[in-house]
């Protein structure tokens, strides 16, 4: 959604609409993740009155939904890659082989026996 | 042996001060897991790598020194190429009236 999206671009590496969508959702979740936890924690506490806790509810659901973990996925900070991400490597498998032949992953070397 | 639960409920207690968690012999529910979970907020958002070093972060980070943006370069040696040749950008309508006036001439 364009109204939490940056105004001007602030990721670097690999850049396509499906990485600055994913990093907004990233950073919409950090913003709302503490109000996010304390609706969660009253819709938990079975101590609290029924009432407020179905409040909590309805507020939870009523949030937006780039504010849920669950729409955060990994890709591929160098290819934009949503699938076979190596998320150690933040890459996607073709990308990592690319890099790691290359020497640019330390610590990453093909095996050879 | 049998131990009385007065006595288990003290060291209960007695742990729960020290390791900072929510004394609950009835074992409601609480929720206080929640609580206790680490904001994984910041980690989240620091996936992608951030945007540095363009040329406007190089001018506002050192104002004394001079950096050639070259793309911006070209930019303006072809708006001044098509200036000379009267090919410009028409001028931005400014009044109600003026952009009345481009209208009647079609």
């Amino acid at each position: 959604m364009s109204q939490f999206r940056a105004k001007k671009l602030d990721i670097g590496g690999f850049i396509n609409t499906r990485n600055i969508r994913d990093h907004t959702k990233r950073k919409v979740f950090a913003e709302n993740e503490a109000e996010r936890n304390a609706l969660r924690f009253i819709i938990r506490n079975t101590t609290l009155p029924q009432r407020v806790r179905a409040q909590a509810q309805l507020e939870l659901s009523k949030m937006h939904c780039y504010t849920r973990f669950t729409q955060v996925k990994n890709r591929c900070i160098m290819g934009g890659r949503g699938r076979g991400v190596f998320s150690d490597f933040r890459m996607a498998r073709f990308q990592f082989r690319i890099n790691a032949i290359a020497g640019n992953l330390p610590g990453v070397r093909k095996a050879s026996w | 042996m049998s131990v009385p639960r007065s006595r288990i409920l003290d060291l209960m207690k007695t742990q729960c001060a020290i390791f900072n968690t929510t004394y609950n012999p009835q074992r409601l529910r609480l929720g206080s897991r929640i609580l206790h979970q680490r904001l994984k907020g910041p980690s989240v958002a620091s996936y992608y790598p951030p945007r540095i070093g363009t040329i406007a972060q190089l001018r506002k980070l050192y104002p004394e020194d001079t950096f050639i943006d070259e793309k911006e370069e070209d930019w303006v040696e072809h708006l001044n190429v098509a200036r000379s040749r009267g090919k410009e950008n028409p001028k931005k309508k400014r009044t109600a009236a003026e952009s009345k006036k481009l209208n009647k001439r079609k």
